[in-house]
């Protein structure tokens, strides 16, 4: 099959661009760093010990401000990204995004009864008040996909037609929900409300951070190893199981995967839509359906899709930021409908 | 109760301020808090101002600084490139990870409180008299804001003698359309009742109204605030949008009037006095004002 971009190139050239989408996301911010000055800090966050006027505030806002920033675009953009390739060979539809199983809105629902909620009871214990946003969406996506996957079986089978449309039903249900959160929220709950559904790389911290880049690693790893599987499943259910696939598992693990890595994603940044739909597309726009190529070529072109779309939310209105989810949709979909009109040639 | 309460700010804001005055007075100054930035401003000290939030509207200055976005939503990077000595903000400031990195890089971030009373008031004004090194200056504001609400209390008063306190509605639109109607727990309702009217709004927060429930309210006063009109237009605009308006009393007679949103936001401001004042004699039109 002829593809626009071999494999081989096509990775030189993803990692490439990513190589510099992490470059630019270090190097530039508000905060106009000379160039040698954040290659010194960046030394001295290596542990190199380099004396010099101003390099601390520079080591403090590499280390403690873009660092983590980048790592956290990274990791949200990969694992989307790939939740995306997963639910496309699931559903085997090229429109399918991790939303179809319901993590989305799970989260969102859970979102919501964290930022209205969480403002109604009010002081909540030390411990738990920052992270209970995080850990009420991370349950929330989780929750709803699980009910999502059990609706969808039958006699130990999952349909995955039963499954699609148990997700919509459920989506619909948890966005009512929302709508009802919506209108019992006050002003500023609403605006938190509103700015998490736009998504925000803002804020980055350690702290937040290790459970999405343990999660997306493991999924990141996991996922390739099922592409021989995930190509047999192009051909069909019944194909691959006779190509003595395991379905029903695969299908678990997809699932599985998907609420794990997306539902950590919107923990951490919020909702950023786009990436998990368009990325696998612009992949296999590229270089073809070969799931061996578009997992892994997947994972960086959603990685540095989002740290290119970072960059403009911290620099455009700068000392303000816009909200990533905006700009994702922004820059990528021109893009992507070029490629479309490109390809009918 | 009340005079414990204001014990317990005047001795935070004391402690706070041995804290910052250890070192020289701030001069570079972010805030995110329209009634905080407009204070400031009162205050004199309008030129220490590099950057303001999206909450900063007053006075018409201050539009022309750097925006450092919605004061919830701030980021740090964006901030730190401002240069500041010091972020102010209401408790409604964040995210709190972002005030982390603030103040991880040596920028002081002071927190006020958004309470709309009076104790409240007078904390802030003394910590930002601190913060300025004029607490003599900030003292003597606070004493003649005090004068002014207790002076309005009094026509209030008189006022409420001799009449029955009108029902009103406060509307909260974005260019006629659609607009909220002002319930319990919120500023506007604060603002109503201080004038002396009575809100005949029962329900909590700011909620979109039936059009039935309205025309069956029927309030003697509507009072109007609107994000992206003023004055005739904006009054002309809620008409068109919304014809049942027309029906009701106070349309009528003509009592439909107009208050500037910016108030509903963050505290006490500046211009408080004056717009109870002026609420006041639009409600009671035959009571003279005091003074």
């Amino acid at each position: 099959m002829k593809t626009l971009v071999k494999p081989r190139s096509l990775f030189i050239g993803l990692s490439a661009l990513c190589l510099l989408s992490i470059w630019l996301s270090l190097a530039l911010g508000p905060v106009s760093l000379p160039l040698f000055d954040t290659l010194r800090a960046a030394l001295r966050l290596l542990g190199v010990p380099i004396q010099g006027d101003g390099l601390e505030q520079a080591e403090l806002i590499l280390g403690q401000i873009r660092l983590p920033r980048t790592l956290l675009g990274l990791a949200v953009g990969g694992v989307l990204a790939l939740s995306g390739v997963a639910m496309q060979g699931l559903f085997r539809n090229p429109l399918a995004d991790p939303g179809l199983v319901g993590v989305s809105s799970g989260a969102a629902l859970g979102a919501a009864i964290a930022i209205v909620g969480g403002a109604a009871f009010g002081g909540l214990p030390e411990f738990i008040g920052p992270y209970l946003l995080s850990v009420c969406a991370f349950l929330g996506g989780l929750g709803v996909t699980a009910l999502v996957y059990r609706l969808g079986r039958r006699n130990g089978q999952t349909n995955v037609a039963v499954m699609l449309l148990a997700g919509i039903a459920l989506t619909a249900l948890a966005g009512s929900a929302v709508g009802l959160f919506t209108y019992l929220a006050d002003d500023a709950t609403l605006r938190t409300l509103t700015f998490w559904n736009l998504g925000s790389l803002n804020g980055a911290s350690y702290a937040r951070l290790w459970p999405l880049l343990i999660v997306t690693v493991g999924v990141a790893l996991w996922l390739p190893r099922r592409a021989n599987a995930l190509n047999a499943l192009l051909l069909g259910e019944s194909e691959a199981n006779h190509l003595g696939i395991d379905v029903e598992g695969l299908k678990r693990e997809l699932v599985f995967c998907t609420a794990l890595g997306v539902g950590a994603a919107v923990a951490a940044a919020g909702m950023i839509g786009f990436i998990g739909l368009v990325v696998p597309h612009l992949v296999r726009l590229l270089a073809g359906p070969d799931h061996r190529v578009l997992l892994p070529a997947s994972v960086l072109a959603g990685a540095t899709l989002l740290l290119f779309a970072d960059l403009v939310a911290r620099l455009a209105l700068a000392p303000a930021e816009l909200p990533i989810g905006i700009v994702t949709a922004f820059l990528g979909a021109p893009f992507f409908l070029f490629l479309l009109l490109r390809g009918r040639h | 109760m009340r005079l414990s309460l204001r014990l317990i700010t005047l001795c935070a804001g004391l402690m706070i301020t041995h804290a910052s005055l250890a070192g020289e007075l701030p001069q570079r100054w972010v805030s995110a808090g329209g009634a905080l930035s407009e204070w400031v401003s009162v205050l004199g000290a309008e030129s220490k101002l590099v950057g303001v939030d999206t909450t900063s509207q007053h006075p018409e200055s201050l539009k022309s600084l750097p925006s450092v976005g919605y004061q919830r939503q701030l980021s740090a990077e964006g901030i730190l490139s401002l240069k500041p000595d010091v972020l102010i903000g209401t408790e409604e400031m964040g995210p709190p990870p972002v005030l982390a990195q603030i103040r991880g890089a040596g920028v002081a971030v002071e927190m006020f409180s958004a309470q709309a009373d009076l104790a409240s008031l007078e904390g802030t004004l003394q910590h930002l008299g601190l913060l300025l090194g004029d607490e003599e200056q900030a003292a003597k504001v606070f004493k003649s804001y005090q004068q002014q609400l207790e002076q309005h209390q009094q026509q209030v008063k008189s006022a409420q003698a001799g009449h029955k306190a009108p029902g009103v509605l406060l509307l909260l639109g974005h260019a006629g359309g659609k607009p909220l109607i002002a319930g319990k727990d919120t500023a506007a309702d604060w603002l109503l009742t201080q004038a002396g009217g009575h809100n005949l709004a029962t329900h909590k927060g700011y909620k979109p109204f039936s059009v039935e429930a309205l025309a069956g309210l029927n309030p003697e006063v509507l009072v109007f605030a609107d994000r992206s009109l003023t004055g005739e237009a904006a009054r002309q605009a809620l008409m068109k949008e919304n014809p049942i308006l027309m029906s009701i009393r106070a349309a009528k007679n003509g009592r439909v009037y107009e208050l500037d949103p910016t108030l509903l936001v963050g505290g006490l401001g500046p211009r408080l006095p004056a717009s109870l004042k002026q609420l006041t004699t639009e409600f009671y039109p035959t009571v003279p004002a005091s003074q």
